[in-house]
């Protein structure tokens, strides 16, 4: 009989809560983690029929924010339920958001305040109290160096430290924290996702937009793989239409997904040549005349330019057909079958990391054969939908005199033009890999010593590990803001426990749309253990350093000094007390942001109901079982901009002149580089997603194992069959950067030159019971490739080899 | 009194598994890839890369059959399974014995062990927790992102899904072993 663990044993305490130790454990409890394991496997909780409370939450399990419900019972979180009330999530809770719950009830989440007494990386931890592990952030101890004294000796260069945060609510209360610090170096998830396509789109189209799957007739979903990787509302939308029920679906993609699966067609890519196949479908209407004329020549700006950029470079589908390896007729037929069914017509904008290093071109093609369809700002087609306002809240950005620009090294790019050495162009969470990689190779303008992570796993999210481990062993204070005992807090000198989402009201959302609406999380249970919100944290971080680093900026900033002078030290530190945003609870902030716009309403219907919007009382209804209405069809936003880009011209962009002086192709271009080469006896590696983990967020979820023990390796069948690769072997996947092991699944879903796994297994910690070494790393072996525009990451740009071990 | 059934849009199925996760927090089942209630049903693709067929990877999203003239009930020695006021297939874990005849008996193989009591468990439509509590949905079509399933009264003429199975052309699983089961699948 298998050991019962239930929740509310756990609450009770009379789990072993094993403190994080880290390799320090040694090799007999290594062994002994096995039986461990079992014996830790919590249950789920039957959900009772007494009384229960229901308390309206945001998920945080992946980045999507859909509503939830959470039942509580006896102060226990039995079951978390969809909220039917929030238009984006449409009253559905994918697998991850199910098993939120073991993220609140997982044995090793962390507990307490913790300061690193081991060698770096190896994850010895003594608990601390909060005070001590602000103390330690200050001051250091005999193993790291303070704060104070790295500010100090860089002259208060407050961009000596690195703030770097993933993606969530909470994410903006800790980029206040680092705004008000003074730091110029912020890197978050951006050049790790989705940063090509949100700036392919936004200078293309003016913004990023959805589109509207709800109505649109014909779809291309190329490199986009709804059916797996959850996009709120996009993934409901589109899979009740598909097989001839009212949306053709042509799935574009390397490998057979379960998107290919509920497609009308699915057409084999080679990876990275999808921008040739969009430009022989411009061809195809441009020599056709298939493009809507009068749209184009109101709303498309430098078409002309870009048409003999297309005729004269021929872009023909044969041409594609022997880059892309999909047949000319095929794209002759899609091109023609778009432009039929436009404006209802989409081709998909997708979500996700840049795969190829011509990402950037791809995206721009991509809107300008949307924009030359009409099918903008329209319904069926691509849309902006409207966004409800939220009243701004005060924030602190002190000037400090002392303090550098981000750590990028300027280089002339064209004569008299100034651009980066990694990229084109620096955005506002920069390019992680080009940053790291520099750091390393000592290419930094000033010193960086110190970094403060936030809910953000450099160690499995970015390509080649060991940098990553590289560069937190070099970095004198490192300090982690986490839930779990990740890879990355391994390798922190002051861990500060987080609680889980389940267990805090985060900032309040705007979420724009079709049907737009604001939602909240709303706090379902006191902070268990020790462990605080970020807001929390940061207050009470803020209240031990403010005032001593203040003293820094005394000493070297002249500014400082003689604003001092002129009137007094009091008045001055106002505009420097890092305390100042944190002071306000986060449900008094929440309410100032939407009391004055909608009144005490909408504070209440965000408490009750989790999501507001006006005349939601009126609007929203049951329709059936299934089904709800938010907003009657008529008050649905398809247009907000009569039906052009929301750039400055109003118009779409074909060609930018402003690219052209950072080196940049002004308009998209096919280069013999972006050919899809593969040499004899390799492999190119591909990695994704899929619909029951979230990266390596969800690595150690016990629920969600139990759908999906680990991942596996996707090889062609007929190549596994010559290698004498059974399902289950252990496979060694080595490149230039390192090496992973993952166990073979030989299947007919790949090409014979192509390895698939998914991202976020293999975590090295050993503090993560279900997760350490479970799987393989994808980022241990993907070589540390950006592409030119933003220094992006290509995750599919890597060759591999294998060996059977 | 009902006669509860449910009707399945299996082509909106895209395997994600939201059903089982949730079906096993509802009800309290045990973790374990061979602990289910309900499961969704995959097979390896025919042809040759890049010669797929697609049908062939279809998604069949399944449970116990709830079949109204149901082989497990027939060939329990104990009567431990038994039909509900609502005519849904239960078991009665004090009469259960495991001698796992059910287990064999029925087609569609919707049952298990379960470890805590030692008698065998499968889907119940959330009887003793979400319709106890007057709940209208199972737990699985609650949470479904692209909402396969329709529960409901199949002797109420106004229910949705009489509604449906009048409308719409489906099919049972295994018809032609005359188990009348209580899951339609639509096409």
């Amino acid at each position: 009989m298998q050991v019962e663990v239930s929740r509310r044993k756990f609450l009770q305490g009379s789990v072993a809560m094993s403190i994080v130790g880290g390799s320090s454990i040694g090799v007999t409890n290594l062994l002994a983690s096995h039986n461990e394991k079992e014996s830790k496997t919590s249950i789920t909780t039957k959900t009772g029929t007494g009384e229960a409370k229901e308390i309206a939450t945001l998920c945080e399990m992946c980045v999507n924010k859909c509503a939830a419900l959470a039942r509580v019972e006896d102060g226990i979180v039995t079951k978390l339920n969809p909220n039917p009330r929030f238009p984006k999530s449409k009253n559905m809770l994918c697998p991850r958001g199910n098993a939120g719950i073991q993220a609140l009830y997982d044995p090793d989440r962390l507990k307490h305040p913790m300061i690193r007494v081991g060698k770096k990386g190896e994850g010895e931890f003594k608990k601390v109290s909060w005070e001590e592990a602000y103390e330690a952030i200050l001051n250091g101890t005999d193993k790291f160096t303070g704060m104070n004294k790295i500010l100090d000796e860089e002259k208060d260069n407050r961009s000596s430290f690195l703030f770097c945060a993933g993606e969530g609510m909470a994410e903006h209360t800790f980029k206040q924290f680092y705004s008000a610090f003074g730091s110029a170096n912020w890197l978050n998830h951006a050049s790790l996702c989705l940063q090509t396509v949100i700036s392919g789109y936004g200078v293309t189209l003016g913004g990023y937009p959805q589109a509207d799957l709800d109505n649109a007739e014909y779809v291309i979903m190329a490199g986009a793989n709804r059916a797996e990787a959850i996009v709120t509302p996009d993934t409901m939308d589109i899979f009740k239409r598909t097989k001839r029920r009212g949306a053709k679906l042509i799935c574009i993609d390397p490998r057979f997904t379960n998107t290919a699966a509920k497609a009308d067609k699915w057409l084999a890519i080679n990876p990275g040549t999808d921008l040739a196949f969009v430009l022989a479908l411009t061809y195809v209407v441009i020599t056709e005349e298939l493009y809507d004329k009068k749209y184009v020549e109101e709303n498309v700006a430098g078409f002309d330019k870009y048409k003999v950029n297309i005729l004269d470079n021929k872009y023909t589908p044969e041409w594609a057909e022997k880059i892309t390896n999909i047949k000319a007729k095929e794209i002759y037929k899609i091109a023609r079958e778009f432009m039929a069914h436009a404006p209802k017509a989409v081709y998909y904008p997708g979500r996700r990391s840049t795969f190829s290093n011509n990402d950037f071109q791809l995206r721009r093609a991509m809107a300008i054969f949307q924009g030359i369809s009409g099918g903008v700002d329209t319904k069926g087609g691509l849309v902006f939908g409207k966004k409800l306002k939220l009243s701004p809240h005060a924030s602190l950005v002190p000037l400090y005199d002392r303090a550098q620009a981000r750590a990028v090294n300027k280089v002339e790019r064209t004569k008299g033009q100034v651009g980066y050495s990694d990229c084109a162009v620096v955005s506002g969470g920069g390019s992680w890999v080009g940053w790291r990689n520099r750091y390393l190779e000592n290419k930094m303008p000033y010193n960086v010593r110190g970094m403060f992570i936030y809910k953000h796993n450099p160690m499995m999210n970015m390509p080649n590990t060991q940098k990553t481990a590289q560069m937190l062993e070099k970095m004198e204070l490192v300090v982690a803001i986490d839930t779990m005992p990740s890879d990355t807090v391994m390798y922190a000198d002051v861990v500060l426990p987080e609680c889980t989402y389940l267990e805090r009201t985060d900032p309040v959302k705007t979420f724009g749309g079709v049907e737009p609406s604001i939602a909240q999380r709303n706090k379902v249970l006191d902070p268990m253990f020790e462990t605080k919100p970020v807001m929390e944290i940061l207050r009470g971080l803020t209240e031990k350093i403010s005032k001593p680093i203040f003293d820094i900026t005394k000493k070297y900033d002249e500014e400082v000094q003689s604003e001092i002078k002129d009137s007094s030290e009091e008045e001055v530190y106002a505009e420097f007390d890092l305390t100042k945003p944190f002071e306000h609870s986060q449900e008094e902030v929440n309410e100032h942001m939407v009391k004055g716009l909608y009144g005490e309403e909408a504070v209440e219907a965000l408490k009750k109901h989790g999501v507001f919007y006006p005349d939601m009382d009126k609007y929203f209804k049951q329709v059936s079982a299934n089904e709800h209405q938010y907003y009657p069809q008529k008050k649905k936003y398809y247009s907000v901009n009569g039906g052009k880009a929301k750039t400055e011209s109003k118009k779409v962009e074909c060609y930018l002149p402003n690219l052209a002086k950072k080196c940049v192709d002004p308009m998209p271009m096919w280069h013999d580089e972006y050919n899809f080469n593969v040499p004899n006896g390799k492999f190119r590696l591909l990695t994704g997603r899929h619909a029951q983990f979230t990266q390596s967020g969800t690595s150690n979820n016990a629920v969600l194992r139990d759908l999906m023990p680990e991942n596996y390796l996707w090889i062609n069948r007929r190549v596994a069959e010559k290698k004498h690769i059974k399902f289950g072997d252990m496979i060694e996947i080595s490149s230039s950067v390192g090496k992973t092991r993952i166990k073979a699944y030989p299947t007919e879903k790949i090409a014979p030159n192509q390895l698939f796994f998914v991202h976020g297994f293999g975590e090295e910690s050993e503090s993560l019971t279900w997760a350490y070494k479970n799987g393989g790393n994808d980022n241990a072996v993907i070589e540390d490739i950006i592409e030119p525009v933003y220094g992006a990451s290509s995750m599919h740009e890597t060759n591999v080899e294998i060996r059977k071990v | 009194m009902a006669r509860y059934g449910m009707a399945l849009d299996y082509k909106n199925c895209i395997n994600c598994k939201a059903c089982e996760v949730a079906c096993k927090e509802e009800n309290g089942v045990l973790l374990g890839a061979d602990k289910h209630r309900i499961w969704v049903g995959v097979k390896e693709i025919e042809g040759e890369y890049p010669l797929l067929d697609i049908v062939s990877s279809t998604f069949m999203p399944s449970q116990c059959q709830h079949c109204d003239d149901a082989p497990c009930e027939m060939v329990c020695p104990t009567h431990a399974t038994y039909y509900d006021d609502n005519n849904v297939v239960r078991v009665d874990v004090d009469k259960c014995i495991l001698c796992s005849y059910c287990m064999n008996a029925c087609p569609y193989d919707a049952r298990y062990v379960d470890d805590r009591t030692m008698t065998v468990d499968k889907c119940t439509f959330c009887s003793d927790t979400r319709l106890e509590r007057g709940e209208v949905t199972t737990a699985c079509q609650n949470t479904c992102p692209t909402k396969v399933r329709t529960f409901g009264d199949l002797d109420d003429p106004d229910s949705e899904i009489s509604e449906l199975l009048r409308t719409r052309e489906h099919f049972s699983l295994k018809a032609n072993l005359g188990t009348k089961p209580k899951l339609f699948y639509l096409t």
